[in-house]
C-alpha cells in the first residue's frame, strides 16, 4: 500500500504554499470580464478575467464591491488589485478583488460613455428640467473642498463682484473613493438647509481619474433632485463630466462659476439705474405734456374774456329772434292776403250782394220756394230783400221757360 | 390693468427687477391713461428702491456647512 494523502489535505497544503507567497496576496492583474454574475442576496460578485490564452476565476465579496464606481460588465476591461486563495470545495484557485476599476483610458472612457446614455436616456440631463440662474444672489452654496485652489478662486471672483453676497460652504473631498458620496451629500446638504440661492459644484482641473468623483451617478443624482440651481465647474475644458451635464449651467472653471453665480454689481446697478431713469423721464414727459395740452387749452381766447363768450350768445340769441319774428311777420302777412282774397271771392257770391241788385227770396214759412208748383193761388209768402221783409199774397201762377228760347 | 402685482417683501431681486422692466415698458407703449400711469410709477419707484437696497447688503460672510452628529444643520462662520 503506497501512502497517501487526502483530498482536502492536498488543497490545504496548496492554500499554505500560496498564502505564503508574498507576491500572490496582493498583485494588480488585468484583463476582461467574462461571466459576470452579481448574487442579489449576497451581494458577491463572480466571474473570469481573461486575456487571448487564459482565464482565471475571480470573486469580489460585497464588503469591497459595494464601493466600486462603476457597473462591471462582461467584455470590459479592468485593473483589479487582490489575492489569490484556494477556494477547496471546488479544488480551485481564484483571486479574491479588494479593488476593481475600468483599465486606462480606453476602459475609462468606455465606462463614462455607457453611463452617461443610460443617464441621458433616463432623463436625468433634459434640458428642459433645468432651472435659471437667479440674477442676483443673496448666499452662493460652495460645495468643494475647504482647503482647494478652486474654492480660494471663488471667494475671490465673489469678492470683487459683489462684496455683500455670503458664501456657506459644505465641504467635500474631490477625489479619492468618498469623493463621491460626499459630494452628493453636500448638494443635498445645502439643499436641506435651504437658504442659498445658488450651488457651485467643483474643483479645478486635473486628470480624467482625478475627475472620476464628478462622474459618478450618486452626484448626478443629487444634482437632479436639487431644488436649488446648481453651477457645475469641474476644470476641464476638453470634456463634460456627467455633473456637468446633470447640472444647470456647466462652466469651465470655478473661476468661470463664481462669475456665473454672482454678476457684476455695478452692471447690475447701471441697470436698475437706467430702467428707473427711463421709467421717470417717460413720466415726467407723460405729465408735461398732458400739461402742455391743458395750457394750450386755457389759452383760448375765450377763457381770459368770459364776457366775449356771453355777448357772442346775446347776438346770436338777438339774430335768431328776428328772424323768427320776420318769418312770423311774413307768415302773418301772407295769410292776411289769402283772407283779402278769399273775403272778396265769397262777397260776390253772398245772397245778400245779389239781393241788392233787386232779388227777393221766396219763403214759405221756413221754406225756400225755387218752384211754383210749391205754391198755390192765395197762399201768403214772405220776400226777403236786401233791406227788409214783404208779405205777399200770390195773385196767379203762369210757368215760363226761361232758359230755352 | 394687466400684471397685477404681488407684495413687494414676497418678491426676489429678480422678480422686482422683471415687474420693474414691465412697468417701463408699458409707461413707454403710452397706452396707459394717467391714473394708471401714476399707479405703476409710484409701484415703480417702490421696486426700484427696493432693488437699490437688496443691491446693497452687505454681509458678505463666508460659512462653512457641518451637519452635527444628531443630523441638524451648523453654520460656522470661517476666517479667509
Amino acid at each position: 500500500m503506497q501512502d497517501y494523502i487526502t483530498v482536502g489535505m492536498l488543497n490545504s497544503y496548496i492554500t499554505r504554499l500560496l498564502d505564503h507567497d508574498s507576491r500572490l496576496q496582493d498583485f494588480w492583474l488585468k484583463g476582461e470580464i467574462s461571466g459576470f454574475r452579481l448574487y442579489q442576496q449576497s451581494g458577491h460578485m463572480y466571474f473570469t478575467l481573461k486575456d487571448k490564452e487564459s482565464s482565471v476565476s475571480c470573486v469580489m465579496f460585497k464588503t469591497k464591491g459595494q464601493n466600486l464606481k462603476f457597473r462591471p460588465e462582461d467584455g470590459m476591461e479592468v485593473l483589479l488589485r487582490g489575492y489569490v486563495s484556494v477556494f477547496g470545495r471546488q479544488g480551485k484557485y481564484q483571486v479574491y478583488v479588494q479593488e476593481m476599476q475600468p483599465y486606462g483610458m480606453g476602459g475609462l472612457f468606455l465606462y463614462l460613455e455607457k453611463l452617461k446614455t443610460r443617464l441621458a436616456e433616463e432623463g436625468y440631463f433634459a434640458m428642459e428640467r433645468k432651472k435659471d440662474i437667479p440674477r442676483i444672489v443673496n448666499r452662493v452654496g460652495v460645495v468643494t473642498s475647504q482647503d482647494g485652489a478652486a474654492l480660494r478662486d471663488i471667494l475671490r471672483v465673489i469678492k470683487q463682484r459683489h462684496p455683500g453676497v455670503e458664501v456657506v460652504i459644505a465641504h467635500s473631498s474631490v477625489q479619492g473613493t468618498e469623493a463621491p458620496r460626499e459630494l452628493a451629500q453636500g448638494v443635498q446638504c445645502l439643499n436641506e438647509y435651504g437658504d442659498v440661492d445658488v450651488i457651485i459644484v467643483g474643483r479645478g482641473g486635473g486628470s480624467l481619474e482625478d475627475l472620476m468623483a464628478f462622474n459618478s451617478e450618486e452626484l448626478v443624482y443629487a444634482i437632479y433632485n436639487s431644488c436649488i440651481p446648481v453651477i457645475s465647474a469641474v476644470g476641464h475644458e476638453v470634456d463634460f463630466s456627467l455633473c456637468d451635464l446633470a447640472a444647470d449651467l456647466r462652466a469651465a472653471t470655478p473661476t468661470q462659476a463664481a462669475q456665473y453665480a454672482v454678476p457684476e454689481y455695478c452692471l447690475l446697478q447701471r441697470e436698475l439705474e437706467s430702467l428707473t431713469d427711463r421709467m421717470t423721464r417717460f413720466m415726467i414727459r407723460n405729465l408735461s405734456s398732458r400739461e402742455e395740452r391743458l395750457d394750450r387749452s386755457m389759452m383760448k381766447k375765450i377763457w381770459k374774456e368770459p364776457r366775449l363768450l356771453l355777448e357772442k350768445k346775446d347776438e346770436l340769441l338777438k339774430d335768431k329772434v328776428k328772424r323768427l319774428k320776420k318769418a312770423m311777420d311774413d307768415k302773418t302777412n301772407e295769410e292776411k292776403h289769402h283772407l283779402a282774397m278769399a273775403a272778396a271771392g265769397l262777397d260776390n257770391l253772398s245772397p245778400l250782394r245779389v239781393m241788392t241788385r233787386g232779388y227777393a227770396i221766396l219763403n214759405k214759412g221756413e221754406r225756400v220756394i225755387k218752384d211754383i208748383n210749391e205754391v198755390n193761388i192765395g197762399d201768403e209768402l214772405q220776400a226777403d230783400m236786401s233791406n227788409g221783409k214783404l208779405q205777399v199774397v200770390i195773385k196767379c201762377k203762369e210757368k215760363v221757360n226761361r232758359w230755352k228760347s | 390693468m394687466q400684471g397685477e402685482s404681488e407684495p413687494m417683501e414676497k418678491l426676489s431681486f429678480d422678480g422686482a427687477l422683471k415687474r420693474l422692466e414691465d412697468i417701463v415698458e408699458q409707461l413707454e407703449s403710452g397706452q396707459l391713461t394717467l391714473e394708471e400711469s401714476l399707479a405703476v410709477f409710484e409701484e415703480g419707484v417702490k421696486l426700484s428702491l427696493y432693488c437699490q437696497k437688496e443691491l446693497k447688503k452687505t454681509d458678505g460672510k463666508v460659512h462653512t456647512l457641518l451637519k452635527k452628529l444628531n443630523g441638524e444643520l451648523e453654520l460656522i462662520e470661517l476666517e479667509i
